[in-house]
């Protein structure tokens, strides 16, 4: 293979999956945040319809 | 008037269906992984044939391969726009917040796409041309791209209401994309210094060797998985989103 | 009525109101005025062309004012609920952003016409020579920013963060607008002749004004109801 400018190609392509990585990452944190509350609304919710019947 | 209704309605329906919607997203996760398998294994048959098959472009060097990733990334994200655009005229008339979130999370993977193209052009530009950047019309063209969904983005970011944000983001969507036409259709009447078009649907054939043709548009599968994998990532995260907000209007 | 009538009464309206109380017109020619004095420091005015440069300076304050015009637009109808009462009433959405935008229009031409004379006195140009053509340049792309400032006005309106947001969203909108009288502008104010490539610009200031025109007409419901 041609040698010239490789190494620029090398970071072309380096970047162009460095950014989807780095949107994969963000979108994993986000999960894991959405997951979490949506764990803790749901706790609520039960909470607030067992105390009725408690009472 | 009944557009009013529709949240409170699917606010219902959303809590009971807890048992249905985890046996849903074990579908989805074997759709996910899936998808992002099959583009691996594209991906790794075209990495083999960019570098081992396909010869040098003549005055380039190796940087020429770029454009394997360059043009597929610029092709998903107008595809992506134009579906979103498509799917935000599906939410305008029927109402259902399923396809605002659908479309949302493609303009959100097709931004990032349409950063993937400008960033490999830029890095590409600085051996061939020289410089970064340069204020061609289709250098332009994308960053105005760019800045448009970006700002769709931020718009969603500050509206909380559901059913508003879904409304303005759509209209938003819709202006996007017709703008993006016209900015792209004034490219052709603008000199410019980005090479021309060469693939043939555009010049009709003859300005670039087949088989590296050939390999954009294989590498443009992978790409295409890539990005759908990712939008059914983010639309899943943006009805459980909706869930947590139906879930609290209901607490309060 | 039908729905021209309903927008001519908008704009009626809406002019007359600024006009009793001049605040965004005075708010936006001032501006104008502040971004010429300012650009006279960023370039080199003594240059032997003015008109050349003008032609991109003045676009680009009529650009900054306008989004001023375009935040009070429906911005003015906030206090005591006035939008709600509007959409109850049965002026159609399409009429409403039809009227606001010729309001924004009339007054961004007012605005442009005092630049206009500003900018020949300061930079020294001699723009009466293509009047008659300017003035038809200047009316469509006026138009299609009162347009897009229209409907991004009613878009932004219910934000937070709505003086902000108005700008960040519609100057990329209007790129293809404002790079189409820009051309069309320098090559006026510099008498060159209009040659087939400039006059290209034309075709895309009035493929712009009609598509905006018709999608605010089609979107007004969707955008306007709350």
């Amino acid at each position: 293979m041609d040698a010239r400018n490789f190494t620029f190609m090398f970071y072309g392509f380096l970047a162009a999956w460095l950014i989807v990585l780095v949107y994969i990452v963000t979108l994993a944190r986000r999960s894991g945040r959405l997951r979490k509350e949506l764990e803790d609304v749901k706790q609520l919710f039960e909470d607030k319809q067992a105390a009725p019947k408690a009472r | 008037m009944s557009i009013q209704t529709k949240p409170l309605n699917s606010s219902d329906a959303a809590v009971p269906s807890g048992p249905a919607t985890s046996a849903n997203s074990v579908v989805v996760d074997r759709l996910i992984y899936a998808f992002a398998g099959l583009a691996a294994i594209l991906l790794a048959y075209n990495l083999y044939q960019i570098f081992m098959v396909l010869g040098d472009e003549l005055q380039q060097g190796a940087i020429y391969r770029i454009i394997f990733f360059h043009v597929p990334a610029a092709l998903t994200a107008f595809i992506g726009f134009f579906v979103a655009m498509v799917l935000s005229v599906v939410y305008l008339s029927t109402n259902n917040l399923k396809w605002d979130s659908l479309a949302a999370a493609i303009n959100e993977v097709s931004l990032v796409f349409a950063c993937v193209n400008i960033v490999t052009g830029s890095i590409w530009a600085r051996i061939i041309w020289g410089i970064w950047w340069t204020w061609d019309y289709r250098l332009t063209s994308m960053l105005v791209c760019i800045l448009i969904f970006f700002g769709y983005l931020l718009l969603r970011q500050s509206i909380d209401e559901p059913t508003q944000r879904a409304r303005l983001s759509a209209a938003l969507s819709i202006f996007g994309c017709v703008d993006i036409v016209i900015v792209w259709k004034s490219i052709e009447w603008f000199r410019t210094q980005h090479p021309g078009p060469v693939l043939s649907i555009r010049t009709g054939g003859g300005s670039m060797d087949p088989t590296m043709e050939a390999a954009i548009y294989r590498n443009l599968i992978p790409l295409l998985l890539i990005a759908i994998s990712l939008v059914i990532l983010r639309a899943r995260q943006e009805s459980t989103a909706r869930e947590i907000d139906s879930l609290r209007r209901r607490l309060m | 009525m039908n729905g021209l009538s309903y927008a001519w009464a908008i704009a009626r309206k809406d002019l007359a109101v600024e006009f009793r109380t001049k605040e965004s017109l005075n708010a936006a020619g001032a501006f104008a005025i502040v971004i010429l004095l300012l650009f006279s420091f960023a370039f080199d005015t003594a240059s032997d062309e003015p008109a050349e440069l003008a032609g991109k300076l003045l676009w680009l304050v009529f650009a900054f004012a306008g989004a001023l015009i375009f935040n009070r637009g429906f911005a003015r109808e906030m206090p005591n609920e006035c939008l709600d009462a509007l959409m109850a009433s049965p002026i159609p959405a399409a009429s409403l952003v039809v009227g606001k935008a010729f309001a924004s229009f009339v007054l961004l031409l007012i605005v442009e016409a005092v630049s206009l004379f500003a900018c020949g006195i300061f930079y020294n140009m001699n723009w009466t020579r293509r009047l008659p053509a300017l003035f038809i340049v200047f009316v469509l792309a006026t138009w299609g920013l009162s347009i897009v400032g229209a409907v991004f006005g009613a878009l932004t309106v219910n934000l937070r963060l709505r003086e902000l947001m108005l700008p960040v969203l519609i100057y990329p909108l209007m790129i293809p607008l404002l790079t189409g009288a820009i051309e069309l502008t320098g090559a006026l104010l510099t008498n060159q002749p209009l040659t087939p490539d400039v006059l290209l610009w034309g075709r895309v200031l009035i493929v712009f004004d009609v598509v905006f025109t018709s999608l605010a007409i089609l979107l007004a419901e969707a955008i306007l109801l709350n």
